[in-house]
């Protein structure tokens, strides 16, 4: 297993359960809002109508949540990206088996915004996803590429996992090897209390 | 019998170089490529073959002023949004001393396969086959597209994105013509990268 532990410029952290997921809508569709919750946030989201986030909504879902601090997994993927759509059912599958083992769990599509209605959803539906999905919108890659990590230059997929103090634990650049991400969720969560 | 020994020394060496090899050998993803030369680094010269199968070396590929090199493959779509930009690059650099080479290093995409691709997106640059991924692995090429320019001394200068926006009417931020320019002009370059979403340059396991 690689294990990658850097010092990203930037804090990066963990959103908690629903809370964060509302927050990173920046006020749009209410649709992908996840539906009544558990205290652990174990709730499935409707990924039908997916929300468009900027450079801020992203720093936003990096931001650290002092209240409940957890884990977080964040794949930035793109229906466009062959690898992404391979390691897909592993993510979903890792998202239905963590869910409610205080993991949260984000991807971040780097589809362009015009596909935000169709390519995307229709991809997620088949997918049965039901992790929060956002798209991200900027007109420039670049500064949100290197908010995520200053020794990423943008290949897809990229997967980064977060502790609950907002370091990253473990990235893959590429498809993901399932067990490996695996093991540092289980790793990440171990070390929760 | 120190003889025997010594074969069987060997042999057992081998054997156990041989696994390491083996063992090395796969690489599940981009998370393990080498890290890129920095910027100012001498590149040494390479050879690969074009589609036909023909050797070309980097310094037979060499413009007067610099050469850019442009990992791109044939089905990335980010990369094939960028068919004509690229095209139109080497055009107009071809007469300022600059040439534009590709390289596919996807060992999913056969060299046939670059072949009538180049030729169905009208791309005229000469383009390299790297099987092995070798030069992906020396240059730390990780995404299509992704462009390298070094300049008439080898020296690489630029290193990064063609531009901001996949799409032309996007592009805000020229940057890798914003380097040929400087390096056309025998400028230092200002700004030596750019980070760009794209495809991961496809390595076997």
């Amino acid at each position: 297993m690689r294990f990658h532990s850097l010092a990203p410029a930037v804090t990066l952290a963990m959103l908690c359960g629903v809370a964060g997921v509302v927050a990173l809508g920046q006020g749009t569709a209410p649709t992908n809002v996840a539906p009544a919750n558990t205290a652990n946030g174990a709730a499935k989201t409707d990924n039908s109508v997916i929300r468009q986030i900027d450079l801020d909504g992203l720093k936003t879902l990096l931001q650290p949540d002092q209240k409940e601090p957890r884990p977080q997994l964040v794949n930035f993927w793109a229906t466009w990206c062959d690898p992404c759509r391979e390691e897909f059912p592993d993510l979903v599958k890792i998202d239905t088996d963590y869910r409610a083992r205080n993991l949260n769990f984000v991807a971040v599509s780097l589809d362009d915004v015009s596909e935000i209605g169709t390519t995307v959803p229709k991809f997620l539906k088949e997918m049965k996803a039901s992790m929060p999905v956002v798209l991200l919108n900027v007109s420039d890659p670049e500064p949100a590429i290197k908010l995520v990590d200053v020794g990423w230059d943008g290949q897809l997929p990229a997967t980064f996992l977060y502790d609950k103090q907002g370091k990253v634990v473990f990235k893959h650049f590429g498809r993901i090897n399932a067990q490996e991400l695996r093991a540092a969720i289980d790793k990440a969560l171990g070390n929760k209390q | 019998m120190k003889k025997q020994y010594a074969i069987s020394l060997l042999l057992a060496s081998s054997f156990i170089i041989a696994l390491a090899a083996v063992a090395g050998s796969g690489r599940s993803s981009s998370s393990d490529v080498p890290a890129p030369p920095a910027i100012g680094a001498t590149i040494e010269d390479f050879k690969l073959p074009d589609a036909d199968g023909k050797d070309h070396t980097l310094k037979s590929l060499m413009g007067k002023k610099g050469v850019v090199i442009l990992f791109i493959a044939t089905k990335c779509p980010v990369s094939n949004n960028y068919n004509d930009r690229m095209e139109k690059l080497a055009q107009d650099y071809k007469s300022q001393g600059v040439n534009v080479i590709g390289i596919n290093s996807n060992y999913t995409e056969p060299s046939a396969e670059v072949k009538s691709h180049a030729a169905e997106k009208h791309l005229t640059f000469t383009i390299l086959k790297d099987e092995g991924n070798k030069i992906a692995d020396r240059l730390g090429a990780t995404r299509t597209p992704e462009a390298y320019v070094l300049d008439a001394n080898n020296k690489l200068v630029y290193h990064g994105r063609i531009d901001n926006s996949q799409k032309t009417e996007g592009i805000t931020s020229n940057d890798l013509r914003d380097a040929l320019d400087e390096v056309v002009a025998g400028k230092a370059v200002t700004k030596t990268g750019g980070a760009a979403f794209g495809c991961t340059i496809k390595r076997p396991a």
